[in-house]
Order: structure tokens, then sequence, then C-alpha cells
């Protein structure tokens, strides 16, 4: 079996009247880039809210395979320091410069608040080493520069690095992403694009190298060519599909229609967005086409 | 002409004659007046009040009081301790406030209400409950201050995107470090131009007070001097007031400067 890391199992939300997600699937296997896409409208940030535990399903459940942890994996009931995460707007605590802005999560999971005041020398000691750590991570993605700069004074491709960076000190077992790239321009957004192949190619290392553990992340995007240049998955979560053949009166909610694997992308090589053409039109089709309601297991492939 | 930035210079020219406006001006009036009427005290000359302020500071011959100093100890005392348990329990008031929903609808009705009571109209009550000494004045300057300061701490809260709370949480937060280490770092320039906003109501509480049931203080002596005509020490006591408040102001502003340097730009 493969090494999953999340499990989504049989989730269902609805608010009063409106049917929003009907039993949505999803395993994840460690060191896997999910893309997850979908019309507008679809439910793909009340999934994202679910994984994160903000905001729990009426149904189902999701579940977390830690390393190390227990076989059977642990139920999400909250937000935690296992699951990173970078949103689209407020991806900085603004009172933080970006050095601090990294070192926060190590302050917070490492240290106590008791612990800061009582045993001062051991805090400043850890503080610095916290800092230093950051400074590393800073220039793991490539913001040395920029350390000692406050989220204002940052262009938004810078804050969203720093963001990343922020996710990643934590080595959470899975990062998601919510249209993280959504509000920059396009040469910014290129090269962040090529900052999360770098990681998916370093990944591909962690994942021969015994005792690595490999990153995950899921990223939910409206951008097709995102999805399938950044993703070794694309997943489809849509509202059209064939819900009355499998004998529901009324709409039940979005489910995913689509799950296929993505070409792996390298980062040296070019955005040829042309090689995605064929794929990129039958997601088109399968997922945001109101009119083509695919049965639900029609475009599903196994991982 | 409207809007269009003037030279730093002709900036600075012109509050310099603003101030040299008042100067001559008042000069120009006290000189008339003394032709008008010798004795007069309304508009003193600018011997009378040297004299004014040396009376207030030299021991008083009969009595051996030292008006200015005893004021100041006195009302500099019941203003500091007033406005810093107002703000204490502003924060705290507020900071409950936003952070547990049913502090919220337990707190915000009497808090309405509250600020809708100058504190001013309800001396009475503060005289009653809290005596007339200094626990008074601290009490009615911490009251009159408490409902602005715990709104805004409560709305600069609420204003907190909870995107970033989650993330704190996914950054391993607890509960409490989030209040202390994102929430609180969050509000402060937001408190620190509360206070500042605050200087000048609690001078007004505390002066009231002081004018009805002070028998020393800035309120006490300006009413007893005002009454006498003796206008030549209330006006160095009112330039000392101004003086106090715009120098408390500038201290806070900068504070919030070194405090929180991401917040430049938003302030009041």
């Amino acid at each position: 079996m493969t090494d999953l890391i999340l499990k989504i199992n049989g989730v269902s939300q609805a608010f009063g009247e409106k049917k929003v997600l009907f039993d949505v699937n999803l395993a994840v296997p460690r060191g896997q880039f999910v893309s997850l896409v979908g019309p507008s409208g679809c439910g793909k940030s009340t999934l994202f809210k679910a994984v994160i535990g903000t905001h729990l399903t009426e149904h189902g459940e999701i579940r977390l395979f830690k390393v190390g942890g227990e076989s059977q994996g642990e139920r999400v009931t909250g937000p935690g320091r296992d699951r990173g995460i970078v949103y689209q707007h407020y991806s900085l605590f603004p009172f933080l410069n970006a050095q601090e802005n990294v070192a926060i999560g190590l302050t917070l999971d490492g240290t106590s608040i008791p612990g800061r005041f009582f045993k001062p020398f051991t805090w400043w000691k850890k503080q610095r080493e916290h800092m230093e750590r950051a400074a590393d991570m800073l220039q793991r993605v490539r913001l040395s520069e920029a350390m000692k700069l406050y989220p204002h004074q940052l262009s938004g491709g810078m804050r969203q690095r720093v963001a990343l960076a922020q996710a990643m000190i934590m080595q959470p077992e899975v990062i998601l992403l919510d249209e993280p790239f959504g509000a920059l321009d396009e040469a910014t957004r290129e090269d962040l694009q090529g900052m999360l192949l770098k990681l998916n190619e370093d990944n591909q290392a962690a994942r021969s190298m015994a005792g690595l553990t490999p990153l995950t992340l899921i990223i939910v995007t409206h951008e097709l060519n995102e999805a399938l240049y950044v993703g070794d998955r694309v997943v489809g979560l849509s509202q059209h599909w064939d819900w009355e053949a499998e004998g529901h009166a009324q709409f039940p909610g979005a489910t995913i229609t689509y799950d296929q694997p993505a070409p792996v992308g390298i980062a040296k090589t070019s955005r040829d967005f042309e090689r995605f053409k064929m794929q990129r039109e039958e997601i088109r089709r399968v997922v945001f086409e109101p009119k083509k309601k695919p049965r639900r297991t029609e475009y599903l492939a196994p991982i | 002409m409207i809007r269009r930035p003037i030279p730093a210079r002709a900036s600075f020219l012109l509050s310099l004659l603003s101030i040299l406006v008042l100067i001559v001006g008042y000069t120009w009036m006290s000189r008339r007046q003394k032709r008008i009427n010798p004795s007069d005290t309304t508009i003193p000359t600018w011997s009378q009040l040297a004299q004014g302020v040396t009376q207030s500071i030299v021991p008083n011959k009969r009595t051996g009081e030292r008006w200015l100093v005893d004021d100041i100890r006195a009302s500099g005392q019941r203003f500091a301790l007033g406005l810093a348990s107002g703000v204490c329990a502003g924060i705290l008031v507020g900071m409950l406030m936003g952070t547990l929903p049913a502090a919220e609808a337990f707190f915000h009705p009497p808090l309405a209400l509250l600020a809708q009571i100058p504190p001013t109209a309800a001396l009475a009550v503060f005289f009653v409950l809290a005596g007339t000494g200094n626990a008074m004045f601290i009490s009615m300057i911490a009251v009159g201050v408490l409902p602005a300061l715990a709104m805004s701490v409560f709305i600069a809260v609420k204003a907190f995107p909870e995107e970033l709370q989650f993330k704190a949480y996914t950054l391993g937060a607890s509960h409490a470090e989030v209040v202390w280490n994102i929430l609180a770092r969050h509000v402060l320039p937001r408190l620190v131009d509360a206070v500042r906003l605050s200087i000048g109501p609690a001078m007004v509480y505390l002066i009231a007070a002081e004018m009805v049931v002070g028998d020393v203080g800035f309120g006490y002596r300006i009413r007893l001097q005002s009454k006498l005509l003796n206008m030549n020490v209330v006006y160095p006591y009112l330039a000392l007031l101004a003086g106090f408040g715009f120098f408390t102001d500038r201290i806070l502003h900068e504070l919030r400067r070194r405090w929180c340097p991401w917040a430049e730009g938003e302030e009041v």
C-alpha cells in the first residue's frame, strides 16, 4: 500500500438548503503535489477549510497519517502545526518583519509564554537560534536581502515567498496553498511556480534518500495551466456531474469528478503550455462545462 | 491652490508667524486694557503674569504653601493613576470582548450606555460611591475613559483577519499565545492611538471634579483664582495644561513609532 499522508473520507457539507459538498473522497500519498481545481462556487474553500480544521464538515472525516504516528491516522478536529497554510491574502503577520514572520512558528511551537518570562536566558538563546534558522530558510527562497522588511514594504511575490518559508520551516506533514499566486502579475507568478517546481525536484531527491520526509503540497487554483504545471496530480471538484444517475432527486453537492496524474514538470523546462493542451481541454470539459455532466467515476484514475 | 503643497520653509515661517501674532496681539490687548483701567486684572501684562508665576512658585508667606508644586503633585497623581487604571481596565474588557463572544454579549450593553453618560454629569455618583478623596478623582477618570478605550481595543481585535489567527494555530500557537503574541501585537498601535485621544477627556473629567470638590489641584486653583479674577495666575496654569497635553501626546506618538514601526502611516 502507498504511504498515505491524508485521507478524505465521504465528506459532505450543506449550509441549510444550500448543498455544497457531496461524498468527497480523496487519498493523498506522501510527497505528492496535488492541484485542486474547480469552477467558482464548487466548494473548494469549504473543502480547504475542512482540511485545515477551522470549519469541520457535517459528514465524513479527514484523517492525517503522520510519520511514526498511528497506522489508523488521526482525525482532523482543528487547525494544527502538522498542516501549514499559505493564503492568497493575509499571508503574513503585518507586525513582524520577514525574518520574524518565518521564525514565529518555531517560537510559538517550541516555547511557552511562562517559559519566556521565567527562563529568559534559555529563551534568548532559543530566540537567536530561531532567527538563524529563519534566515537560512529565507535564503532558500532567495530573500536574504529583505529579511528586515515588514510585509507592507514587500512586493506581493516576496510576501508569498516569505509565507511559503513560514510554512516550510515548521516541516508540516502537508502544506495547503489557497490561490497562492492569484493576486500576482504574470512574471512573479512564473517565478514562484518555478520555485514550487524546484521544491518538487528536492522532493524526488528526498524520496530516494532514506530518512528524509518529502513535502506534500495541496494547491488550490483556478488556473488550469498552473495546476498542470506545478502539480503531479490534478483533482477537479465540480457541481456539474450526473447526480441523477445515482438516484438523487435533488442536487446533493459538488464532488470530485476528475482525478488524473499531471505531466511531471521540471524547473528548467520551458513553460510550454501547449503540451498540456489536450489535458487542459479535457479538464475544462469535464470540470468546468455546466452542460456536460460526467458520471462520478468516469474520469477518476486510481493512484 | 487647493491641496497643493507649499515649500517647507514657507510652512515653517507661517507657523512662526501664527505664534508671533498671538504674542503681539496679546501684548497689544493687555496694554490697551491697562490704559483704560490701570487696576484691571482680566488681561494682565507680561510683568503681571511674571508676578503671578512667582506667586505660584514661591512659598506663601502666611501658609507656607507652594501652589504650583502642590497642584502638580496632586493633579498629576490623580491623572496618572486614573488614566492608568482606565487603560488597564479598557484593555482587559476590550480584549475579553474581542476574544470571547460571551464577554462581548455581556459587556456590550452596559458599555454602550456608560459611554453616553458624561462623567462630569454623574459627579455626584462618584462622590457618593468613592468619597471625596483621591479615589473619587481616579475612578472618575478611569470610568470616563474606559468605554472609548475598551471599544477601540474590541474593534481592533474584531478587525483582525481570522485567516491570520488560523495561521497562528497552524504554526503551533496555543490560545494564550494567539492572544499575547498575535492579537496584543496587532492591537498595540490602535491602543496607543486611543490613549492619545483619551488624554483630553481625562483632563476634562479631572479638572471638572477638582473644581467641584477639590481642595488642591489644577481645577481647584483655576476656579478659585478665576473667581478672584487673578488671571495672572490662571493663564500660566492654562498654559501649563496645554504644554502637558501637548508633550504627553508627542511622547505617545514617539512611543508608537518605536514600538510599532510596521504601523506607520495609519495613525490618527
